[in-house]
């Protein structure tokens, strides 16, 4: 079977980028993981100098997503023999115990961690997890509910996180559909408002379009808002609208097949703009 | 009016579990629309031909949803189609009955198609291999949803399903798999899935 360097013209430089890369923006692609983290630890181990450590950590919590055992074993005991005392590495073989439905046996190491440092959040989030992974949802959320008020700092709540992250174009919509969700007509001004702002911060970001045409034109079409709500509601449901379209018509450019996508968003716009009025 | 099958809509709605292991999925299950005079047969099944996946990870957020089943409204329209059904797996693979999102979404489609129907995903028996259909179908019975027992008739053809799913899997087709939020997150990606369905075309 070729290798990766084969199949994709790359050199172990690039591998190793690409593994940083994941790392750094967090990707749950763990099949890919293990397919390039494999080959670079078993082919060029050497060349990655201490780079080789955190590798070994990444790719075998993919390896355990994968249901690679062997791998997942391999990369610990390299980092047990590495880093023999070290709480790290004994979560990772906790997380193993996790993947082998060993949860007990998980969970006490987890304790043990714990027992010698109170504070480790690691440790009390992959409790949570367990609790969670056996279906124990309400017992999950009082752990939750401890680990919160143990440490005041820890941002949830979306709310938190947008006031920690203020250019964050994601939470702000995400932020924005849980107030759709809920309903209401304040819920509903305050989700346009906050689709309005992630757009401001990211002005392609086609959910936040989306939302802050569906809000306006359901704020416009509500019978309790004055008629001047109403027609500011309308124009902003067109803006976004026009918007729409107009990100349909760049993406559509050379393709035949996303016409069909067009021409649906188009008439969608147009049906809801004869039970707005 | 029981639904049936395809092997395509069977396979794209396995192909979308498999993408996101970690996470819930959903979509709709969509039939060609009746002829009125074959309304009145009660005997016939509804067939399937396709599903749209829709989502993964948070199903249960509204305004999305509420552009998602607009859109493909309008699709369908064009195509002659109308939606019949629902599908999701959800996030916890020991689990694999009908949450209120399921029911809700359900309830919607309802509107337009009385006899709708839940298709649940069951994680925890997928494999390679296909050797047994891994879906619960549930039914809207005096105000619940009651699960029927699934055979070989749920399927226009269980063993090419079983053998296109098997041979998709295999081929890791689910990374090209499009559901509608790899849409929202860019707008080239076609949640029609024109390619898969050629693959599916081309093993029958």
């Amino acid at each position: 079977m070729a290798t990766i360097s084969e199949m994709y013209d790359v050199g172990w430089e690039e591998m190793r980028d690409k593994l940083r890369k994941w790392r750094e923006d967090n990707c749950r692609n763990s099949e890919q993981i293990v397919d390039v983290g494999e080959e670079l630890i078993s082919e060029h181990a050497s060349k990655l100098g201490d780079d080789v450590w955190i590798i070994y950590e990444q790719v075998m919590i993919a390896a355990l997503d994968c249901s690679r055992d062997d791998l997942a074993l391999t990369c610990l005991q390299e980092l047990r023999k590495q880093f023999p005392d070290s709480h790290r590495v004994k979560r990772l073989s906790g997380m193993r115990l996790e993947a082998l439905e060993r949860y007990d046996e998980a969970n006490k190491h987890y304790e043990a961690i714990l027992q010698d440092d109170p504070t480790n959040t690691a440790a009390r989030k992959r409790k949570i997890s367990i609790l969670k992974a056996q279906g124990k949802n309400a017992e999950a959320i009082r752990e939750l509910n401890e680990y919160l008020e143990h440490y005041g700092k820890a941002a949830f709540c979306l709310e938190e996180l947008m006031m920690t992250n203020p250019h964050n174009h994601l939470y702000c919509e995400q932020y924005a559909e849980v107030k759709y969700t809920q309903g209401g007509l304040e819920n509903l001004e305050l989700s346009r408002k906050y689709f309005a702002q992630a757009l401001r911060l990211n002005n392609r970001n086609m959910r936040a379009l989306f939302g802050l045409y569906m809000s306006a034109s359901h704020i416009a079409a509500s019978p309790k808002v004055s008629a001047k709500v109403k027609k500011d509601n309308m124009k902003y449901a067109s803006w976004a609208a026009t918007q729409i379209n107009r990100a349909y018509k760049l993406a559509g450019r050379g393709t035949k097949e996303s016409k069909c996508s067009m021409k649906a968003v188009e008439e969608m716009l147009e049906s809801m703009q004869i039970t707005m009025s | 009016m029981p639904i049936q099958l395809t092997s395509q809509a069977y396979c794209k709605m396995v192909l979308h579990a498999a993408k996101y292991p970690h996470s819930a999925v959903n979509g709709l299950l969509v039939a060609e629309k009746m002829k009125e005079k074959k309304k009145e047969s009660h005997w016939e099944p509804v067939l399937c031909v396709d599903c749209v996946p829709l989502f993964h990870g948070t199903l249960a957020l509204a305004p999305m949803l509420e552009v998602a089943l607009t859109l493909i409204d309008t699709w369908c329209k064009e195509n002659n189609y109308v939606i019949v059904g629902y599908y999701q797996a959800n996030e916890h693979t020991k689990d694999s009955r009908p949450n209120q999102v399921a029911e809700k979404v359900a309830a919607r489609i309802s509107e337009n198609f009385s006899e709708a129907a839940i298709v649940m995903v069951d994680n925890s028996r997928l494999r390679m291999s296909c050797f047994e259909p891994i879906v619960h179908i549930y039914d809207h019975h005096e105000n619940k949803w009651k699960s029927r027992e699934v055979t070989f008739d749920c399927f226009e053809d269980w063993s090419e399903a079983q053998k296109i799913t098997s041979a998709l899997l295999e081929g890791r087709s689910y990374e090209s798999l499009i559901d509608f939020d790899n849409h929202l997150d860019d707008l080239r990606n076609d949640w029609t899935n024109p390619v898969i369905n050629k693959s599916v075309l081309d093993l029958c």
